[in-house]
């Protein structure tokens, strides 16, 4: 790996390009396995201290002098109202999530799909293509993914495709698409399958579906319930059956 | 405009209390230290209201008063005076990290994870808990720590070379995390 790539991989995974250069890079991963991997490594780190360094709360008794600070003259203090705002309660699913998977060690796959399905809610830039167009978003992955895969049409239904964009995950690099039903957000992830088992198919917050069409693993994360993507799930199974 | 009134601090700062004191209590290394730093940092900021330019980071802002805070403490002078830093190019810092070590990252348990950022001086443990926990950008933790950006980089560089020396060395078992990751500088003593 030259020395141009290294210092632009760790800029790159600390999302500090520009974008030009992101997609040089992306582009460059494409056709590289060693930077790959080193991207790959820097992500594992990054996540392992991520959770790791998310150690400790503030008691409650700090909620409640803060709140006092903040309000000399009230009688009560009423802490837990704000504090089951919905900003805390977003912070506190993310936190459980990002908690949940790395104890048991089998479902880490999962886990960073969950992972990345959290960033994707928080971030203000969830995607790196902007698109409602199906024929925008495919094009677009096509050199950065050593495979291709066919996002079905969802014009007509209560879908909507927000974009998409390149994830590594376990290793290996592939496509994040990001949909909207209603108020629901729902990742739909495409790796090329290696030989790997089913795996479950529910945690208590999040619903994932996985699927293999051709070759194609297929992974589907959101909060949006099972009658709300059953249908978003066949018609991907449509799309990409050979 | 600049400044923000009370309610929309309320608004904005309540849902950092965890992430503050997460913060604090790395650094200071202690629950009741960690706790009155926090208070502190609060009631710094609501007076200082008027001074927060809005369309900057709110949180890095936050940050910021907390790790001033932090500095003129006595923990916190204890915790720099132990730790004469030695800043290397980004580059060099970055072209020595030589093998992935992948696997063995992902084999560490958060418990290992935090003895490794445990073991890190206080300038490596902030830069390296803002970019990765906090996700700061580069300028903003720039902002917050009164450094220049490529000081931000050089250290995260330096800081994640010495996790991964840690978490290696924890791993194998064979040697001490809290021993100094590089000759040139000096472990913070918890």
């Amino acid at each position: 790996m030259s020395c141009q790539w290294q210092d632009k991989i760790v800029l790159f995974v600390d999302d500090e390009l520009q974008p030009a250069d992101q997609e040089e890079v992306s582009a460059h991963l494409s056709g590289c396995s060693e930077c790959t991997a080193a991207v790959a490594e820097h992500l594992a780190l990054k996540k392992a201290v991520r959770v790791a360094a998310n150690r400790y709360s503030a008691p409650p008794d700090l909620h409640a002098s803060i709140y006092r600070q903040l309000h000399p003259h009230a009688r009560v203090s009423p802490w837990w109202k704000w504090g089951m705002s919905s900003v805390c309660a977003l912070l506190l699913a993310a936190l459980g999530y990002s908690l949940w998977p790395r104890s048991s060690g089998g479902d880490a796959m999962l886990a960073e799909l969950v992972d990345q399905h959290v960033i994707a809610l928080s971030s203000s830039n969830p995607v790196d293509v902007v698109s409602e167009d199906r024929h925008t978003v495919k094009p677009w992955f096509q050199g950065k993914l050593p495979f291709t895969f066919t996002p079905p049409e969802v014009a007509g239904t209560t879908y909507k495709l927000v974009g998409g964009k390149m994830v590594f995950v376990q290793h290996s690099p592939g496509a994040e698409l990001l949909y909207t039903a209603g108020q629901h957000k729902i990742s739909v992830f495409i790796f090329q399958e290696q030989g790997s088992s089913k795996r479950p198919a529910r945690n208590s917050t999040f619903n994932i579906k996985n699927w293999s069409e051709n070759g194609l693993g297929f992974y589907l994360v959101t909060d949006a319930s099972d009658a709300e993507i059953n249908q978003l799930v066949s018609m991907f199974r449509d799309a990409n059956r050979s | 405009m600049s400044g923000v009134n009370q309610k929309e601090f309320e608004k904005l700062a309540l849902p950092l209390l965890d992430p503050l004191y997460n913060f604090a209590r790395w650094m200071c290394r202690d629950a009741e230290e960690a706790r009155d730093l926090v208070q502190e940092t609060f009631a710094k900021a609501l007076k200082a209201l008027a001074s927060f330019q809005e369309g900057t980071n709110f949180r890095a802002w936050m940050f910021r008063i907390l790790r001033n805070t932090f500095l003129t403490s006595r923990t916190g002078l204890e915790r720099r005076n132990t730790v004469q830093e030695s800043e290397e190019g980004f580059a060099d810092s970055v072209a020595s990290h030589d093998t992935p070590e992948l696997a063995l990252v992902r084999r560490a348990d958060s418990e290992l994870v935090q003895q490794a950022i445990a073991a890190l001086p206080v300038v490596f443990q902030e830069v390296v808990i803002l970019a990765d926990l906090e996700e700061l950008k580069y300028q903003e933790i720039a902002d917050a720590l009164d450094i220049p950006i490529g000081t931000v980089m050089s250290r995260l560089a330096r800081a994640r070379r010495m996790l991964r020396e840690h978490i290696v060395a924890l791993l194998s078992g064979k040697s001490d995390a809290r021993k100094p990751a590089s000759g040139k500088t000096v472990g913070a003593k918890s």
